[in-house]
């Protein structure tokens, strides 16, 4: 309850019209303008790293040739054969741009159900969309059901929202609370059919595959998943970035954006649903990857505040820039092994939200 | 256009790279091919394949073409790694992961270990492998040496022990020698090797006939991993199939998996006359006698209190190559607990 209270007290001290006016725009675009060049030097440091001892002029030689450049012509030396092509342009660079695309959008997703529900404890997984995605990869992984997994995984996380959505609904109008309550229900049944499953028909190892999906990973990204990812931000991800404004006037509590002339529950169903579409296809190229969209929101708050205009693009390029490095250690640290990116990001993740409890204490 | 000139400027290094790999491994000297295995013929650059070159297997439900013999294997697990170096092709691997013990001394050759665990994808790519064998199907991960399709689409092709095939249609069941013998046949056809793989089979078949089952009615538990919760040899598998061989009978054999979770309720119950513990870095011998010595109910059975075990190490307790030793061994170890 603490928490709550805070916000709303930090909320208010950042729109003091004296304070808005003056500073804040520009450190949010200064911002936005160092995490994006931050974010395009990570992704090109970044695909340049891997267990594969490639020197950076390879790695340059193949993209270029992947964009119908001639590397020669550039004086860029080409000694790469097929494999080494191919670890670049097949496994690094499309996993990269997946993770770039999932973070900036879990992120986002993150931020706005935090906003929607007004719980700084929200996550974009609040409407029981991991556990039904879960749920949707477990039939493919392991009783075989023949649907291409990221589909079986968006029609999982679609159908516990849709539960979700219509459990709160027909229990009055949306409310935070029966939004958050719902979510839990279905997130335990999903679970436990997901449990149910892997107990009962896992043979040898293949139980292996499922947790490392559960975890969330990264590590069966193709251009495939960039195009999912890619789709599902500009469709679902582009109009919640931009609701900004919207959602500064919901902050106050509905009675308060209902003053402001806003059709609260019609805008809560629309954004709660576009979110849910944007993480359900983000979960179904990489898994429910947690923290993401849980930490990401508070952090960019942390340095920006809590205005929606400045804070959901802010959020977009701190999430992206974050995962593409927690995958890159993922996919190096443990050279010649990988772990799920998901251990990376709660290991990150936990102990960068203690700092901000700490804070929080000391504020309130 | 743009793309097509690109596609030209890249076939000539190709080649050259083919040809490069080539010539390595037609210079492997022929000198460490072990006694009692033909010498394999290595496909030299610029001639044609050798005769049967190219043709399709079926492996798990994966269609896999082979134009050449590989000349760059990597393997993963023990089984794969101890079949290619039985039949002699320790020249053409180019690296080893995920061992499930050491290699036998007959089989010992040098090769670069990638990784004591699953390796990812990056690193066995990394060794430009022409063919990845896996023991397992699940080996072939995303986040393991890489799904199937994703190596077969970067030139690689993939091969999992028939014997470890999962898929309906697939899934040998039960498992039988002939299985693990077809399994040598084909590795032999792949790598161009047909005269050794019928000498290794041959040489087993011979061994295995040459065993006199355990005269006595003896029923057994197949004891592989766990404490909480038992996991052991069930009736379709590799656990089976070795007991059998040996004239044991095995408690679990209407669990039709090759393993499974059994409650110790049932181990308790079935009263196994003997217990085979495999032995693993993991969870050795002695942990294995401990955790069934201090389990109140299982501590009282006849096998436990007599201290009535038969040892298996891991790696031979897989459909393999050394699937007969391994009934020889059994053999072996209940003559001396009478």
């Amino acid at each position: 309850m603490s928490l709550r209270e805070h916000s709303g007290q930090k909320i208010t001290t950042t729109t003091s019209p004296a304070t808005v006016a003056g500073r804040r725009p520009m450190s949010g675009v200064l911002w936005g303008a160092v995490l994006l060049i931050a974010l395009v030097a990570s992704v090109l440091i970044a695909v340049s790293i891997g267990p594969a001892n490639l020197s950076p002029l390879q790695v340059l030689a193949s993209v270029l040739r992947h964009l119908g450049l001639r590397p020669e012509s550039f004086g860029v030396p080409v000694g790469l054969t097929a494999i080494q092509d191919g670890i670049v342009w097949e496994l690094r660079l499309p996993r990269l741009l997946t993770a770039a695309l999932v973070g900036a959008g879990l992120a986002v997703s993150g931020a706005v159900m935090q906003a929607l529900t007004r719980n700084p404890l929200a996550d974009p997984y609040l409407l029981g969309l991991s556990s039904g995605a879960s749920l949707g990869a477990v039939a493919v992984l392991l009783l075989g059901a023949a649907v291409l997994l990221p589909v079986a995984a968006f029609a999982g996380a679609m159908a516990a929202m849709a539960l979700t959505l219509g459990l709160a609904s027909a229990l009055g109008v949306i409310t935070p609370t029966r939004t958050v309550l719902a979510g839990l229900a279905v997130s335990a049944l999903a679970s436990a059919l997901t449990s149910f499953i892997i107990f009962f028909s896992a043979q040898g190892d293949s139980y292996r595959e499922v947790l490392s999906w559960m975890m969330g990973s990264l590590s069966a990204a193709t251009w495939g998943s960039v195009a999912i990812a890619g789709v599902a931000f500009a469709v679902a991800g582009t109009p919640v970035l931009l609701s900004g404004r919207i959602l500064d006037g919901f902050a106050f509590g509905d009675t308060a954006a209902a003053a402001l002339g806003l059709n609260v529950s019609a805008i809560r169903w629309l954004l709660l649903g576009g979110t849910a579409v944007l993480t359900g296809a983000m979960v179904s190229v990489s898994g429910s990857i947690g923290f993401v969209g849980l930490i990401l929101p508070h952090a960019v708050r942390l340095l920006t505040g809590a205005r929606h205009r400045a804070l959901l693009p802010l959020s977009a390029l701190a999430g992206a820039l974050f995962m593409v490095w927690a995958d890159t250690l993922a996919r190096t640290l443990f050279d010649p092994r990988e772990i799920p990116v998901g251990i990376i990001t709660a290991l990150l993740g936990a102990p960068v939200f203690i700092i901000m409890l700490w804070r929080w204490r000391n504020a309130s | 256009m743009r793309n097509s000139a690109s596609l030209r400027s890249v076939l000539p290094l190709v080649a050259a790279a083919s040809l490069l790999l080539a010539g390595c491994g037609g210079a492997a000297p022929a000198g460490s091919v072990p006694a009692g295995s033909a010498p394999v013929g290595p496909a030299s650059a610029g001639s044609a394949p050798p005769s049967g070159f190219p043709f399709t297997v079926d492996n798990c439900g994966t269609k896999v073409t082979f134009t050449a013999p590989p000349q760059r294997a990597v393997t993963i697990k023990s089984t794969s790694t101890e079949l290619l170096l039985a039949l002699g092709l320790g020249e053409r691997m180019v690296g080893t992961a995920f061992a499930d013990g050491p290699v036998p001394e007959r089989w010992q050759h040098d090769i670069p270990v990638i990784s004591e665990q699953l390796p990812a994808q990056e690193p066995v790519l990394a060794l430009e492998p022409d063919f990845v064998y896996a023991g397992w199907e699940s080996n072939f991960s995303a986040d393991g040496a890489g799904e199937r399709e994703a190596l077969a689409k970067l030139g690689v092709n993939t091969y999992v022990s028939p014997a470890a095939c999962q898929q309906p249609g697939y899934r040998p069941a039960p498992l039988i020698f002939e299985h693990i013998f077809a399994g040598i046949r084909e590795m032999g056809r792949i790598f161009d090797a047909g005269t050794a793989a019928e000498q290794l089979v041959a040489g087993q078949r011979a061994q295995l006939d040459a065993i006199e089952p355990h005269g006595r009615e003896l029923s057994a538990l197949w004891y592989s991993s766990g404490s909480d919760t038992p996991f052991v040899g069930g009736g379709s598998g590799a656990p089976q199939l070795v007991m059998e061989a040996a004239g044991l009978t095995n408690v679990a054999a209407d669990v039709d998996q090759a393993w499974s979770p059994l409650s110790w309720e049932v181990v308790a119950e079935r009263n196994p006359d003997v217990i085979v513990l495999v032995d693993s870095s993991w969870g050795s011998t002695e942990k294995k006698i401990g955790v069934l010595e201090a389990h109140p109910v299982i501590s009282q059975l006849d096998a436990v209190k007599e201290g009535r075990y038969l040892v298996v190490p891991f790696a031979a307790s897989e459909a393999g190559v050394r699937s007969v030793e391994t009934v020889q061994s059994l053999v072996e170890q209940l003559a001396e607990l009478d």
